[in-house]
């Protein structure tokens, strides 16, 4: 019973750093119809930059917010160089946002090389918790848990309860008309990018501090937030949370009965989830036209 | 580029050839482009400098990467569905080939066929989850079930030997034909992406292949029509998975092995990368596209270390500025030029363009 407990806590905190990833993708498709596929990439590269900030200054929350501002700006970058003429044109972008995280896997090879890293964690926080039927357990998981429910309400909030949220989902169903009110939509959908971005690159950080930042990453966090999405429903942040809840149970309990199949029973969970509703738990029936 | 409209206007960006005003001199003398690219082809092995580097490097690489990207345009062009997998399922029939010959010691009589029936009946499975869903989602799903494969082979020991592969897998010498030299490897290759191309001409004309189309244009309609939408879709990536198969066996008896590295992230955006070059609407160019990617693939080594930041370059600087492809862009040339009614010029063997290609004259006209 312990152990049960242990890996579904594990199972918890691993889901919550896919949400991390996952929200800001579900986000960027939720409000932009587009995909972008460089997800992974901003990933790692945030969890470099975090872990390079952290090392330098000794300061952890120093490394997390330059992993989120450092992606967050390179999402700018991106979104108006290559993304923003083809806003209407899904596929398009998706595919330069491939091209984008091929150059990206490369260039973080050649300057952060193939060793394992992980972002440094302040002594204070490397402690364990007493739990009630588990024992000992890190207080950091705990923590990450926390930050990732907090983001995941907050991002709920922003987008259906603020008022720049609702001018985002008018600028989606009718971007004429919202300019047409005297509403820039061109740099609404360029902060959205950018918070999407930085979120994965705030991901980054945290992932990175649980786990150890290698190169194939970027891949291996593309396709859970990939899986995520698709099995929660595209663009739709609980929906995220619950997809990403189910993969991380499902990697963890597998990891422990079956670990050579862990992606392959997530992998069933996907085709399971399309086979009953194709447009993902909580996705809307239109999206998937 | 089909790829890039959604599939309520694809039929009007990608008109066939057969309606375009300005056919008549390019389609009168388009078959002596075909006897001059066939010719370029068959010459090539007698032509190069150093064939041990060209054959397989270029010219038999080339028309692997063809071969399976081929496979990914006909089902974007003919379906309108664009998928990631098709380099998954090619490796599978490589894994096939492999795990025939070195696991169960079988001869290759056996292993190709089995080989070629593992890839396409996994594409049938792939197609069966993934027929359900469209456009952006099509692509990620079957994104998705790539790097479940890709997890799967760097894993499994028992099936696919994990990391370390399945190896050696020799060229088979049949007596009549014998595969282990080069150049008879190469012209075997030639002569099944040969196939495959025409192959696929074919059953685009099909009533098959027409019905295929109608679905691209009008899923609706032709639903209102009495066909089944599903069925045709996953019918077409199952034969689109048979192409990639056969591609995947002639990579696997050109690698001489089989590795997780094959169905990786990075192969298959190789193979976009080559649909992408050729045109994604163009059946033919694809070829052009494995020219160019192979010989970067090659010759970047000299100028910089970082050739997957330059493939990615080029690939990004393709979409950005020519949504055809290198073939398009010939396209839009001819269309160009065409008062000038000029015969359309021999390519000369492959030549190294231009990494970003696109302005290269001697390029444009290598395709319909």
């Amino acid at each position: 019973m312990d152990q049960f407990l242990l890996i579904a806590l594990n199972g918890l905190t691993l889901g919550a750093v896919y949400f991390l990833v996952a929200s800001g993708l579900t986000l960027i498709f939720g409000l932009m119809r587009v995909i972008t596929m460089a997800h992974g990439t901003s990933y790692l590269l945030g969890g470099y930059l975090g872990y390079v900030v952290a090392r330098e200054t000794g300061n952890w929350f120093l490394g997390a917010l330059g992993g989120a501002v450092a992606v967050g700006i390179l999402g700018l970058l991106i979104h108006q160089l290559l993304i923003r003429r083809f806003q209407d044109d899904d596929m398009r972008v998706a595919l330069i946002t491939l091209g984008v995280s091929l150059i990206g896997t490369d260039l973080m090879l050649a300057t952060f090389g193939g060793t394992a890293t992980q972002v440094p964690l302040p002594p204070e926080l490397q402690i364990g918790l007493e739990l009630p039927g588990i024992g000992q357990y890190p207080l950091i998981r705990l923590l990450i848990l926390g930050v990732s429910i907090a983001v995941g309400v907050g991002l709920w909030l922003f987008v259906n309860r603020t008022r720049f949220g609702s001018i985002v989902r008018a600028g989606v169903d009718d971007s004429q008309m919202t300019s047409a009110t005297g509403i820039n939509v061109r740099v609404v959908f360029a902060l959205i990018f950018v918070l999407g971005s930085a979120l994965a690159g705030f991901a980054g950080v945290v992932g990175g501090t649980l786990f150890p930042l290698l190169p194939g990453q970027d891949g291996t966090y593309l396709l859970f937030s990939l899986v995520v999405v698709i099995v929660g429903g595209m663009g739709s942040i609980p929906g995220a949370a619950i997809g990403a809840t189910l993969v991380g149970l499902i990697s963890q309990f597998s990891l422990v009965f079956a670990p050579t199949y862990s992606l392959v029973l997530t992998f069933a969970l996907m085709v399971v989830v399309l086979a009953f509703r194709p447009q993902g738990i909580l996705g809307r029936r239109a999206a998937t036209a | 580029m089909s790829i890039l409209t959604k599939p309520t206007d694809s039929g009007l960006v990608e008109p066939l050839p057969v309606g375009t005003p300005q056919k008549s001199a390019w389609q009168r003398y388009r078959w002596i482009l075909w006897v001059v690219v066939l010719g370029a082809a068959l010459a090539f092995p007698y032509v190069v400098d150093r064939p041990r580097f060209w054959i397989p490097n270029i010219g038999i690489k080339s028309l692997w990467l063809g071969t399976i990207a081929m496979s990914l345009v006909f089902l974007n062009r003919y379906v309108g569905l664009l998928s990631l997998a098709q380099m998954t399922l090619a490796g599978i029939a490589a894994y096939g080939v492999g795990y025939m010959v070195v696991t169960l010691d079988q001869s290759v009589f056996l292993a190709v066929p089995v080989g070629i029936l593992v890839g396409t009946v996994a594409g049938f499975l792939v197609a069966l989850i993934a027929a359900r869903t469209k456009a952006i989602y099509f692509l990620m799903i079957t994104l998705a079930i790539g790097q479940v494969v890709y997890s799967f082979a760097s894993q499994s020991i028992e099936v696919t030997n994990a990391r370390r592969g399945l190896a050696p897998i020799p060229r088979p010498d049949l007596g009549v034909v014998d595969f282990t030299q080069l150049h008879i490897f190469y012209y075997g290759a030639l002569a099944a992406a040969v196939l495959c191309y025409l192959l696929c001409r074919y059953v685009a004309a099909t009533s098959f292949g027409l019905a295929l189309q109608g679905i691209r244009d009008s899923p609706e309609r032709m639903s209102a029509l009495g066909y089944n939408v599903n069925r045709y879709r996953i019918a077409a990536m199952t034969f689109t998975a048979f192409i990639a198969s056969i591609g995947g066996v002639i990579m696997v008896f050109d690698r001489a092995q089989v590795d997780p590295d094959v169905v990786s992230l990075s192969s298959t955006l190789d193979i976009l990368v080559v649909a992408v070059i050729g045109g994604v609407g163009s059946l033919g160019g694809v070829f052009i596209g494995g020219i160019v990617l192979t010989l970067l693939d090659n010759f970047a080594q000299n100028v910089t270390e970082r050739y997957m930041t330059l493939t990615g370059l080029v690939f990004i600087v393709v979409l950005l500025f020519a949504p055809t492809g290198l073939a398009g862009v010939g396209k839009q040339v001819v269309r160009a030029l065409s008062t000038r009614r000029r015969a359309p010029q021999a390519p000369t063997a492959p030549d190294v363009p231009t990494p970003p290609g696109i302005t290269d004259p001697s390029n444009e006209r290598k395709q319909q």
